[in-house]
């Protein structure tokens, strides 16, 4: 039970020599150790304080976003209410909402509403900040207007949009009729009331787009294009061989994000139509907010949110390989 | 869309490219009266709020055509007040909370590495991608336990909750700008690594802070699902839910309504147009992309 000195020196056989001039050197701080010791030692407060420093964070989403999703699956596979918990009733939740058809229908509108209004705002996005990319008079003044759609609140949008739509005597169908057109209800017809609520996403959602690209192309460096005019690029090439690959990365991840923000998104379509008419404009979250808070079947009404939830994981992990492919 | 778009962009690359240097100035105009005319056409609907707002009412004995009536209307009668008062401590309360706990865990983001962080990262990243109906259910049953359904503290829990995961990828984003050489220095003059974090990197994070709480502001203060599903007692309405009710109940008086409508949109946009400069989302991508 008596190690001498010498018996611990083989584990750390390199640090021997230097112990003794460590100890006169650095006398106050540092309790006589060898260097890669004091260093383990600080490598480990380090990792301590950084696990304290991120606990808060992880502590909220195991709480409000990982429990939640846990006790969502429990009740998939129960026939409960809000109240009480049910009998397990397996996956006949599943299988019921699989074979309705009012979730097909809300399936294919949803894919067409998420596919068309994504891709509706990335362009609109990457117009207004090619073009805002160059000087021209009033040009900051624009960019804060142009994020004004995102900024504003969904409810005073949509409360405005219907305002302009909703009746024969609002502007939009107003001014239709004065164009020799007719004059549309736009709320009120199934196919309108679906490009109406497409266009109403799109509406809020270029700013988002615009700023993730303008973000994208400020990195770039104008030299390539300089270069590429030298060597007698048309405009057509710079845009499809420098511009678009430049910033295929962050239109990946744009993409993601707005595919998540788009299909999750509840308050647009219940806000302007409330899902209808004739539930031509349900989406997948407006049809499982429904089979909970309105018909009051959980297990049914989580399911949906389920498999919209597998679809996405799905979407975004194909799409984040792209981003991967992407990097540049 | 691509009817919308597509000439658009073929437009401004021919503006850019094709015109010769003196002829420069034509594509400038072109590019602004382009601009001018989208966002007029945008921002009708911002504008029609304004407009009819300011407008006197069916009912109104004003003749001019500018009036504040509607909002004298809409401030003595109902609970507008209150409902403004509730979305505002809501929100400051988030977006309080939101900083001060995504600003240390994007520190460890930013600068941690090995297998716990790329986890975490991860762990954001899904996070992000849940439908907030899926957890709004269970957490409804669980917040009635507690007695957190139909209270402003049950809401703001959730707000952080949603938007702790964005929070901190802003902060990490931004925070991957501060050379980590400078908190070395600190730590080898004696600073722990916690006095490095708050006194180096916190404090030169200003931009970052600001965007994050930018961002935090604008998901609660425009929350409507799950103030929908909280809130249960006209007294603790936000204005969100305020607002959609007041308008089911006055759709004859627009002026009304739109007046609600100017209180609830003017915060979030008078915030925005004051520090729009600092606020940059697409550092998001930079980090999600990073992993």
């Amino acid at each position: 039970m008596s190690p001498s000195p010498t018996t611990t020196e083989p584990s750390a056989p390199g640090t021997a020599p230097q112990r003794s001039p460590r100890k006169v050197s650095t006398p106050r701080r540092f309790t006589p150790r060898s260097p890669a010791r004091v260093h383990n030692q600080q490598a480990k407060s380090r990792r301590r304080t950084l696990a304290l420093l991120v606990l808060p964070s992880v502590v909220l989403l195991l709480l409000i976003n990982a429990y939640p999703l846990v006790y969502a699956a429990f009740q998939s596979l129960h026939n409960g209410t809000l109240i009480n918990t049910g009998d397990f009733v397996g996956l006949d939740n599943y299988k019921s909402v699989l074979s309705d058809p009012a979730f097909w229908e809300a399936v294919r509108f949803t894919a067409v509403f998420t596919v068309v209004a994504v891709l509706g705002s990335w362009l609109m996005g990457l117009a207004l900040a090619l073009v805002l990319r160059s000087d021209f008079p009033g040009r900051s003044v624009f960019k804060i207007l142009l994020m004004l759609p995102w900024v504003v609140p969904v409810v005073v949008s949509a409360t405005s949009w219907n305002q302009l739509l909703s009746t024969p005597q609002s502007l939009v169908p107003h001014i239709s009729d004065m164009l020799g057109l007719g004059s549309p209800l736009f709320l009120a017809d199934p196919t309108l009331a679906k490009i109406t609520v497409i266009l109403f996403e799109m509406w809020l959602n270029f700013p988002f787009m615009m700023l993730m690209i303008s973000a994208s192309l400020a990195s770039v460096d104008h030299s390539v294009y300089e270069a590429a005019r030298m060597d007698g690029a048309s405009g057509r090439q710079q845009f499809f061989r420098i511009t678009l690959p430049l910033i295929a990365r962050s239109t990946y991840i744009s993409w993601i994000l707005m595919t998540i923000f788009i299909v999750n998104d509840f308050p647009t379509v219940y806000l302007l139509t409330g899902g209808g008419p004739e539930s031509s404009t349900t989406t997948l979250v407006v049809l499982a907010y429904r089979a909970v808070f309105q018909n009051f079947q959980v297990g049914p009404g989580v399911a949906i949110a389920f498999l919209m939830t597998f679809t996405l994981v799905v979407i975004s992990t194909v799409l984040y390989r792209q981003v991967r492919k992407a990097h540049v | 869309m691509s009817v919308v778009s597509d000439p658009v962009t073929r437009d401004v690359r021919r503006g850019r490219t094709r015109t010769p240097a003196p002829v420069k100035t034509r594509g400038r105009w072109w590019r602004f009266t382009f601009v001018l005319a989208f966002t007029v056409v945008a921002l009708v609907p911002v504008g029609g709020v304004f407009f009819l707002a300011l407008r006197p009412g069916a009912r109104s004995q004003s003749t001019s055509s500018f009036t504040l009536e509607n909002f004298r209307y809409v401030f003595t009668n109902g609970q507008t007040l209150q409902w403004l008062g509730n979305s505002l401590s809501v929100t400051l309360t988030t977006v309080v909370v939101s900083v001060a706990v995504g600003a240390p865990a994007g520190y460890v983001l930013s600068r941690g590495r090995g297998k716990a962080v790329s986890g975490y990262s991860l762990l954001l990243f899904v996070v992000q991608a849940l439908p907030v109906i899926t957890a709004v259910i269970p957490l409804f049953i669980l917040f009635a336990k507690l007695g957190l359904v139909d209270s402003l503290l049950g809401l703001g829990i959730i707000y952080v909750g949603a938007s702790v995961s964005v929070a901190t990828w802003m902060m990490a984003a931004y925070m991957d700008s501060i050379p980590v050489a400078l908190e070395q220095a600190a730590w080898i003059d004696g600073c722990s690594v916690f006095g490095a974090f708050v006194r180096i990197v916190l404090r030169n994070s200003l931009p970052g802070i600001l965007s994050t709480a930018i961002y935090t502001f604008l998901v609660s203060w425009n929350d409507y699902l799950v103030a929908l599903v909280f809130v249960r007692s006209q007294g603790k309405y936000t204005l969100p839910i305020g607002l959609a009710s007041f308008f089911q109940q006055n759709v004859v008086d627009w002026g009304q309504v739109m007046a609600l409508a100017v209180i609830m949109l003017a915060p979030p946009v008078l915030l925005f147009t004051l520090l729009n400069k600092y606020f940059s989302i697409g550092g998001i991508g930079g980090s999600l992309a990073g992993q």
